[in-house]
């Protein structure tokens, strides 16, 4: 009776012995770092799939070896010998390389959150680094103060938007994380005319009206090839010219009249209004 | 009615069962995506609009229907152009390395909890959070060697391309 009594627990102590060598040899680790090399204890083939690879490995001396360069991809591998599968994540490296998109390539001067700056943070192996990196975002252009703002990354993301300066010239919008960093060029251009002025002179075959040099509220000279329009109204009706800037002016030669209202505008920014005929 | 005609009319006939049969498995494949649900409740700065929401619904499961088709039958063919940039180039890599081995990956995609995180102020790239519900095996000919159902978190980013969005970024990450 005691012999039989026994056997089961003896059985039972057997299998528990098995399971724990068998759990203890199956060192899958939980987490790894990108690139580097995983060794498991193995006496089966061992597969391995996950981002980027997939195998089948062939145990030497009782372990396989995943070497690093098939580990390069972060995300979550799937490692079986055929009777046990495990999940093992591989974890992105340090931040080592920035992907920064900068829009829009060319905008109007002194423009209230009109630049938009995105940088993905990447390690050395593509890998976006999901932990929280502070990024820092330069706007500069020359002769304007330096517009600088440090965001920290979520999910591997880190974004601004941004005032345009105040001075019109190439601004250098720069990404930064440690010591590796991304410039874009942003064309920073004369917003809108403002205070738009002409005179008026008599000219052998009509009025010549030009106007003073052009520039946006922030002192800035508009590009050349601006549109302006001069407009006439006399008792012969009403004429229209549009003249280009040019060198910061814009002018044009509009019919003779002795009376006249002459009136400029470029773009949505009216002008001063000349009464011609004797009063100005 | 001769018998040219009838015969004409017969492969007339059998031509259109073609197609409709063709139509209709399309269809099928279409209908077999997993569920996609998208909330857009963080996104910012740029508003998701409401044909983008569904076009990111749309797309996404097509490109995972795409992907297990790729890793299924290792045919980077099937990736079509569903993805794109560094998505593309792991998973072809992926297939690649399957081609090699012998081993195959088996995905059965149980659906998708979407949560937009970032969308560009110029609409260029869209982040997303998912939360999909996945079985994934691992096959050696035609033998399950290896298996594992679970809830996994991905980190996405889509990009806009001509006619769809495109996987550009797919990082599985332990946890939100």
């Amino acid at each position: 009776m005691m012999t039989n009594a026994k056997h089961p627990a003896l059985v039972g102590i057997i299998c528990l012995l098995f399971l724990s060598t068998a759990h203890a040899q199956w060192n899958v680790p939980e987490r790894t770092q990108a690139g580097q090399d995983v060794t498991i204890r193995a006496s089966l083939d061992v597969y391995v799939v996950g981002p980027g690879f997939a195998a089948k490995l062939k145990p030497e001396n009782g372990s396989v070896t995943i070497k690093g360069d098939q580990l390069r991809n972060a995300g979550r591998y799937l490692v079986s010998n055929g009777q046990n599968s495990a999940v093992m994540w591989v974890e992105p490296s340090e931040p080592a390389k920035l992907n920064f998109l900068a829009q829009p390539s060319r905008v109007p001067a002194a423009r209230p959150g009109v630049i938009s700056g995105t940088a993905f943070v990447f390690d050395n192996n593509e890998n976006l680094v999901l932990s929280s990196t502070p990024v820092k975002f330069d706007l500069r252009v020359e002769g304007a103060p330096t517009i600088s703002r440090t965001v920290d990354s979520r999910d591997g993301v880190a974004w601004i938007r941004s005032d345009s300066s105040r001075r019109e010239g190439n601004a250098e919008f720069t990404a930064a994380v440690g010591g590796i960093g991304v410039k874009r060029i942003v064309r920073q251009v004369a917003a809108e005319p403002c205070n738009l002025s002409m005179r008026a002179r008599p000219e052998k075959k009509g009025i010549l009206v030009e106007t003073a040099p052009v520039r946006d509220c922030s002192g800035n000279a508009v590009p050349d090839g601006t549109i302006v329009t001069f407009t006439q109204l006399d008792s012969k009706g009403k004429t229209t010219v549009d003249a280009r800037v040019k060198k910061g002016v814009a002018a044009a030669l509009l019919p003779p009249a002795d009376s006249a209202t002459i009136s400029v505008a470029s773009g949505v920014v009216m002008g001063n209004e000349i009464r011609w005929g004797g009063r100005q | 009615m001769n018998t040219r005609t009838i015969l004409t009319r017969i492969g007339l006939l059998f031509a259109v069962a073609v197609i409709a049969a063709l139509v209709a498995g399309t269809t099928l494949a279409a209908d077999n995506a997993a569920p996609v649900q998208l909330s857009i409740g963080n996104a910012g700065p740029r508003e998701v609009e409401e044909t983008t929401q569904k076009a990111i619904a749309r797309d996404y499961g097509r490109a995972w229907q795409s992907m297990a088709t790729a890793l299924a039958n290792s045919d980077p063919a099937a990736l079509g152009d569903d993805w794109t940039g560094i998505a593309r180039d792991k998973l072809r890599a992926q297939v690649e390395s399957q081609q090699r081995s012998g081993v195959r990956t088996r995905i059965v995609d149980r659906g998708h909890r979407l949560q937009a995180m970032f969308y560009s102020a110029e609409g260029s790239a869209l982040q997303l959070r998912d939360t999909a519900q996945i079985e994934t095996q691992i096959l050696d000919g035609d033998d399950i060697v290896g298996s594992d159902t679970a809830t996994v978190n991905y980190v996405v980013v889509m990009t806009p391309s001509a006619d769809r969005w495109q996987v550009r970024i797919l990082q599985a990450v332990p946890s939100f």
